[in-house]
Order: C-alpha cells, then sequence, then structure tokens
C-alpha cells in the first residue's frame, strides 16, 4: 500500500546487498542495464539471466515478490512479445495471415525482448528491496551533487528536499484523502455509479478539502522549518555520512565481471 | 490480518444519548464507521429499525442519510463556496431539490443558530469554532435519526466546546433523534450519557449506565481509562475518613451530597 | 540574588490589516521571562498568544516596541538565526513539523541546519531523544506514531539544537489525554533536569499547576500574572476570558459559593480532596 511508502518495496534483511552503499547501487544497476541492453545473441542474454539471478538469490528477497512485480508489467510484457513477433526478418515462416507472417526470428526476437525487459525489472526491484526510498534520496543528492560545481548547487538540494518532504507527507495525505473520502460519503456523497464526468465532479469534494489543508499545512511546515534554522540548505551538514567499504568493492567488482562476461560472449559468439 | 473490532454486540434504544469511551486505537472509530456502512462487518450484522443495513448493498447511501456520522474536525470536509451550498451537499444527494432544499437549509441553520446573513458566506472565511457549526450543520440538514459524533469537541476552546454541545442537544429535542458521541472526557459522559460504552482492544468491555460504569474504577484504569474526576475527589475523601457516596460523577452532584453532609453534620 | 531575563518583551504592540483596518493582536505588553523558569501563557482563541509566542524567536516582528532575546533584538535581521536557535518553537500540530520520514534524521534536521560535524550530531540527537524518551524509536517512522509520540519528536527536533529556551504553541490540543500528560511530564523533566526556560502557551488551566509562573491574557493584553496557585484563587475572572477550568477548581469555586470555607487555590484531586474535607471539619467544631 502506498501509506508505507517510508519503507517503499523495501525488504527488511542483513544481505550483502543490504549493505552495499546505495550510491553504488544505483550506479552498478544502471550499468548492468546498459549491458543487458547490449548483449547482442542469445548466449550472452543467458549469462546475463543467469548473473541477474544469482544477484536475485543474493538480496535474500523471497522469490515471489520479484514475481510480484514482474505480474504488475505483465501486459507491457506481452504487447512488447506480440509486436516482436512480427518483426523477426529470416527464418522459417510458420504461419502466415493476411499481411503478418510469424518466422522463427520472429519468436526469437519475440523471445529475446521479453527476458530483456524481465531483467530489466529484476534489476530494478533488486534495487527497490534492498534500499529505503531514503537511502535512494540521499544516493541521488549525493550522485547529482558534482552538478553544483556548474552552479546547480540549489537546485541539487532543492530537488533533495523536495523528495524528503514528499516521502514524509505522502502517507499524511492518503489518510487525509481516505478521511474526506469517508465524510463526504457519510454526506452521502456518490463516489462510484454515473458515468466518467459525474465521477470526475464527484472528486471535487474531495480534491477541495484536500488542496486547501496541503496548503495550510506546505504553511505550517515552512514555519516549523524557518523555527530549525532552516536556510536554504546553506552551510548545511549531514549526520549520515555514506562510506564506501570493501563491501562495495567487492559488489562492484562483481558487477564489471557480469559486464566484461556479456561482451565477451557478444564478441566470441 | 488483525481484526480493528472483534465481537462486538450491543442494542441501541430509539431516543438514547450512548456515549462511546476507550483510549486512541481502541477501536471506537472503527466501530461507529460500522453504523453507517462506511465500513461493512467481516462478519456479523448491523442492523437498523430492526433491518440488515447491508440487506440491499446499492442502497446504502439511504442508510448514511438515516445514521449521519460526523468525523472528528469536521471542518476539513467543508468545499462549497458558501455556507448555504455546504449545508446542501447531504440533503442534495438525498434528492431534495428546489424549495425543498432551500426550506431544509434554512431550518437547520435556524435550529443550530447560524445567522441568516452567514449562509452566502465562503465557509472558508469563517472562524474555527463556526466552521465546525458549519459542518455539524451538514450532516443534521440530512435529518438522520441517529447521529454519530466522533470527539465532536477535540481542540475547540471551552466556549467552542459548550456550543458544540448546545447544537447537539438542540437537534435532538427538535427531533428526538438518537446520539452517540465518542469523547475522551469521562466529565462529559458523566453528564450526558444515557448508557456508556467501554471499548478496548476492538472489544466492547462494559456496556452500562454511567453509574455502573464508572464503578468499575479498576477495571477502567487497567485499560487506561479513569473515572471522572469529581468521583475520584469523592475517593479521596473516603479516604480521609468523611463519609460519602462513590456514585457522585458531576459538578452538581457532588456539590448537593456535600450541600447535605454539611447540613447533616450541622443538625447534629 | 537576581535572576537573569532570557526574554525581555518591552512595550511591544503587533497590528495588522485586514480588510483596510488595522486591527491589534497584541497591544503594549510588558513581560520579562527569567532564565530556567516555566511559564504558562493562559489564553483562549484570538487571545493574542499564538502572535506574542511568533514574536519570541523573531518568526513575527513587533508593530511597535522591541523583544530583546538574551541580550539580541529580534528587529537585527543579521542575527535572526542565532535568534532562532537560541529560542525554539513547538507548534500545535505535530504532523506539520516533521520533515523526514525517519524518526532519527529529522530530529537531525535542525543540528544540520546549524552546520554541525556528523559526530556531534548524532551525540544531538541520541540525547535529545532520550531526553524526550523516544530513543527506542529512532528509526520509526512518524505516521505510525501516535500524536503525543510525534509532539514528542517535535520536541527533540528543537532540544538538538540546543536552544536556552523552548516555546510551544499549544503543543496539547490535538492530543488524547495521555498524550497531553507525556507532553508535560516531559516539559517538566527537561525544565527540571536540562535547566531549559520553558514558555507553554495553552487554554487548558490544569497545565498550569505545575509552572513557575502563570500569565493570563485577554483581547492582546496581559490580564494576570503571578504563581498558578494566586491565578487560581481568581476562578470567576479566568472563566469570565473563556478559560478551561478544571472539574476540581470548579467544585471548589461552587462550593465556596454554597458557604463552604475552602481554599481554592488547588488543582490536584488529593489537595481538592483535602481541601474539602478541612472545610467540613471546621464546620463540624
Amino acid at each position: 500500500m502506498l501509506k508505507d511508502i517510508t519503507f517503499g518495496q523495501y525488504y527488511e534483511s542483513n544481505s550483502l546487498l543490504h549493505r552495499t552503499d546505495p550510491r553504488a547501487k544505483i550506479v552498478l544497476m544502471i550499468l548492468l542495464i546498459v549491458f543487458i541492453f547490449l548483449a547482442k545473441n542469445l548466449f550472452a542474454l543467458l549469462f546475463a539471466t543467469a548473473c541477474v539471478g544469482c544477484i536475485a538469490l543474493i538480496s535474500r528477497v523471497p522469490f515471489r515478490l520479484y514475481i510480484k512485480n514482474m505480474k504488475a508489467i505483465l501486459p507491457v510484457l506481452i504487447f512488447t512479445a506480440v509486436i516482436n513477433l512480427f518483426y523477426g526478418d529470416g527464418g522459417r515462416i510458420l504461419l502466415e495471415v493476411w499481411k503478418l507472417r510469424i518466422t522463427t526470428g520472429g519468436i526469437y526476437n519475440s523471445v529475446f525482448m521479453a527476458l530483456r525487459i524481465v531483467l530489466l525489472i529484476f534489476m530494478s526491484s533488486v534495487l527497490t528491496y534492498t534500499t529505503t526510498p531514503n537511502d535512494l534520496t540521499d544516493a541521488i543528492e549525493s550522485l547529482l551533487s558534482p552538478l553544483k560545481f556548474v552552479g546547480l548547487k540549489g537546485a541539487v538540494h532543492t530537488l533533495a528536499m523536495m523528495m524528503t518532504i514528499a516521502l514524509r507527507f505522502i502517507p499524511t495525505l492518503i489518510e487525509e484523502a481516505e478521511k474526506i473520502m469517508n465524510a463526504q460519503k457519510a454526506r452521502g456523497a456518490d463516489l462510484e455509479s454515473g458515468g466518467l464526468v459525474d465521477r470526475v465532479k464527484a472528486l471535487i469534494p474531495i480534491l477541495i478539502p484536500l488542496l486547501i489543508s496541503s496548503v495550510r499545512r506546505a504553511y505550517e511546515l515552512a514555519e516549523a522549518m524557518e523555527c530549525r534554522c532552516y536556510n536554504g540548505g546553506e552551510g548545511k551538514t549531514r549526520m549520515k555520512q555514506m562510506h564506501l567499504s570493501n563491501t562495495d568493492f567487492l559488489v562492484s567488482a562483481a558487477a564489471i565481471i557480469m559486464c566484461a562476461g556479456i561482451i565477451i560472449l557478444n564478441i566470441l559468439l | 490480518m488483525n481484526d480493528a473490532v472483534k465481537n462486538v454486540s450491543f442494542d441501541i434504544n430509539q431516543g438514547e444519548i450512548i456515549g462511546i469511551i476507550g483510549h486512541t486505537g481502541s477501536g471506537k472509530s472503527t466501530l461507529v464507521q460500522h453504523l453507517n456502512g462506511l465500513l461493512k462487518p467481516t462478519e456479523g450484522t448491523v442492523l437498523f429499525e430492526n433491518e440488515d443495513i447491508w440487506k440491499n448493498a446499492k442502497e446504502i447511501r439511504k442508510i448514511r442519510s438515516k445514521i449521519g456520522l460526523v468525523f472528528q474536525y469536521p471542518e476539513y470536509q467543508l468545499f462549497e463556496e458558501t455556507v448555504f451550498a455546504d449545508i446542501a451537499f447531504g440533503p442534495k444527494n438525498m434528492g431534495l431539490s428546489g424549495e425543498e432544499l432551500e426550506n431544509c437549509v434554512t431550518e437547520t441553520a435556524s435550529l443550530i443558530g447560524i445567522k441568516e446573513e452567514y449562509l452566502q458566506k465562503s465557509p472558508f472565511d469563517l472562524s474555527g469554532g463556526e466552521k465546525r457549526r458549519v459542518a455539524i450543520a451538514g450532516v443534521m440538514a440530512m435529518r438522520p435519526k441517529v447521529i454519530v459524533f466522533d470527539e465532536p469537541t477535540a481542540g475547540l476552546d471551552p466556549r467552542g466546546r459548550e456550543e458544540v454541545m448546545k447544537i447537539i442537544s438542540d437537534y435532538r429535542t427538535a427531533t428526538n433523534a438518537t446520539v452517540i458521541i465518542i469523547s475522551h472526557s469521562m466529565e462529559d459522559m458523566a453528564a450526558l450519557a444515557d448508557r456508556i460504552i467501554v471499548m478496548n482492544k476492538g472489544e466492547l468491555v462494559l456496556f452500562d449506565t454511567p453509574e455502573k460504569v464508572f464503578a468499575s474504577a479498576e477495571a477502567l484504569r487497567e485499560i487506561g481509562l479513569d473515572v471522572p474526576i469529581v468521583t475520584r475527589v469523592f475517593a479521596g475523601l473516603r479516604a480521609m475518613g468523611v463519609a460519602v457516596s462513590p456514585n457522585v460523577f458531576t459538578v452538581s452532584q457532588a456539590v448537593e451530597a456535600l450541600v447535605q453532609l454539611k447540613e447533616g453534620a450541622a443538625d447534629a | 540574588m537576581k535572576m537573569e531575563n532570557i526574554i525581555e518583551i518591552k512595550k511591544v504592540s503587533y497590528e495588522y490589516t485586514e480588510e483596510e483596518r488595522i486591527f491589534a493582536a497584541v497591544k503594549d505588553i510588558n513581560l520579562n521571562i527569567e532564565r530556567g523558569s516555566f511559564t504558562v501563557i493562559l489564553g483562549h482563541n484570538g487571545s493574542g498568544k499564538s502572535t506574542l509566542a511568533k514574536m519570541l524567536n523573531g518568526l513575527k516582528r513587533p508593530t511597535f516596541g522591541d523583544v530583546i532575546i538574551d541580550g539580541i533584538n529580534t528587529k537585527d535581521e543579521e542575527k535572526e538565526l542565532e535568534i532562532k536557535r537560541k529560542v525554539g518553537m513547538v507548534f500545535q500540530n505535530p504532523d506539520n513539523q516533521l520533515i523526514a520520514s525517519i524518526v532519527e534524521e529529522d530530529v537531525a534536521f535542525g543540528p544540520e541546519n546549524l552546520g554541525l560535524s556528523p559526530a556531534e550530531i548524532r551525540v544531538r540527537v541520541d540525547d535529545a531523544l532520550k531526553s524526550v524518551g523516544m530513543y527506542e524509536f529512532r528509526k520509526s517512522t512518524p505516521h505510525r506514531l501516535s500524536g503525543g509520540q510525534k509532539q514528542r519528536i517535535a520536541i527533540a527536533g528543537i532540544i538538538a539544537m540546543q536552544p536556552d529556551c523552548l516555546v510551544l504553541d499549544e503543543p496539547t490540543a490535538m492530543l488524547d489525554p495521555k498524550g497531553r500528560a507525556e507532553i508535560i511530564d516531559t516539559l517538566i523533566k527537561l525544565n527540571k533536569e536540562k535547566n531549559i526556560t520553558v514558555i507553554l502557551i495553552t487554554h487548558y488551566m490544569e497545565e498550569a499547576e505545575k509552572a513557575d509562573r502563570v500569565v493570563v491574557m485577554n483581547d492582546g493584553e496581559i490580564i494576570a500574572d503571578g504563581l498558578p496557585a494566586e491565578i487560581f484563587e481568581n476562578v470567576s475572572l479566568l472563566k469570565s476570558v473563556g478559560l478551561d477550568v478544571p472539574q476540581t477548581t470548579e467544585l471548589l469555586y461552587a462550593l465556596k459559593q454554597k458557604g463552604f470555607r475552602v481554599k481554592t487555590n488547588v488543582i490536584s484531586i488529593k489537595e481538592t480532596a483535602a481541601s474539602i474535607a478541612a472545610a467540613l471539619g471546621s464546620e463540624e467544631k
């Protein structure tokens, strides 16, 4: 449920990947996804699949949770597979209906693309299952910090502050929306029936109070931040310092070997 | 899954004032949301005038106009441009329109003391106490036969609290409605309620008259509640050897009892 | 020994304009707060007590007069941060004061803004959380906590900046009785153990029971100022300005009017019972 956004999809455990620096995890995940898309032949992709499988095992996150995420994108997956089915060139023609023909090449293509997407989802799931949204926010801020040197200092800080406040207030606002919805239902509001226009209209009694209360909250929060000496991030330090440890180097080395493996298989086969 | 409310049974008679007490998280709010069908019981039934409110699920909105529910801090649900329009929201959802609707709104407003010139104002220009009054009017305008309040005086100052309590009793006098109030104030409950429901961890612990409920001081303390302050003062007096009754819950009862005691002593 | 004043309010008025008319929320107030004291400011909604509170750390600046914090005038814009650091402020709605979604990170927000070293922040955060009794919740997320717990986190967030003075604007108004008791106990502890000056603004009279001093405001003015027992003596004044009078006081007051010779300047249940017993006893003689 979105109410628990603080922990997002985070799955509590103490695996190697849980202990890895979130910055390292983000960079390595992006790297691996790029290389998965660079895999040209089936062997390279199967190797990547094996690697991703190992990563998922190391994460100590129950397999069903990965499957759950997969179900959510099932429509996209099927759509991609079907489209690619007809884009295969070469190979034996298996079926021909009107202008559409399915070839062995098409089937190969379709499986190849679907597998890539599955791996992509797996990789991003590993990241979100092993990292709390808070750590992700801090990591993104830290990774973007070089932008400070090109005159975007304020922007990086503002973005990080926005993400922090959003994480903090989304559960509060969802709870509030539910409360208002119930209160209007208690006054006989009909939120379930009618056409599209009716339903959109029925949202007004919920959205207006929610908007008003959000503005009030924002105003009060700004005052509270001012009282806690907030000064737009000028001279701000951080309690939590991120340090790269041996674990991070180990994980990075493993990820680079995986990438190299994909390239070697690409060239050799 | 945890049950927020489990195996609760009780009957409420027409015209009664029922108090519900219990500390935060005891299931009081969940319980009252079952009364008007905002929540559907996973087990058991809720009967209104001897009929299961979920007998015809499509008609549940009709039940909500018969059993009104005023949430905590109801002023946060105001949304219309004028006080009039906001009070009219409920009755309009019930199907009232035109003159009928207009009469309903003006009658409700005058019943609970909202001045006529206020009706065309924006509800957002009113003070906190006035906003709450308008929000309560929005539920009362549906003329519910049972009206449930979840901590109606929370966050108000004494003047505001007095006003809200007066609105509730005015509505009851005018319509003979049944009133159910969730409250943290044992003092208010002692002064108001015919019977009190005590909730703890989702279960109904006690359901009886204030005299009987507040006689179980120990049981109440065990679940983080207490008896009214005056009752505690009288317990203190008894501990000091003054012969006073344990069944005193309100200031006026206490004054009466002590005056009698004093006169008795003077006579003797 | 003369006590040092942490706050001096000199002939302060605050005016605002609404629909082209000028209103005064605070009218020509003089008030000194001694370092290390526990002061309660009582007043109903709209008595000017919140405006006064916001002038104590420069969130609002007086239209006329001066507010001096530990020798610094709040009009000195260059000292703005120093003033906010010295006078910490806690508001009514705990939800709208917490910034981070992990308790300890929220408490760290103030010290981080002060630019302290990570090690120093860690020490202050742990210490602040312990002093409000929330250390074991340091890894929790605020929205799963009770109102009283959230409000204690908000207080810890201020304490971590090591202020001289803590101003709380109706911190208990949205809490249940248990949460209210938690906050009052925490404040008494902080005042006694850490010697933090506490200014508690409220409309609940019983919260003033343990204070060193009670100031009553009405219509932008101070109408009474004294020891709790002195103030509570004057029940009719408190009632006339729309304040919450506890039932013990109400009972004693009613008895007095019926000719009982009771002491009316007590609030606790024990003292009330003793006061009534004494009055009954003297009657028998």
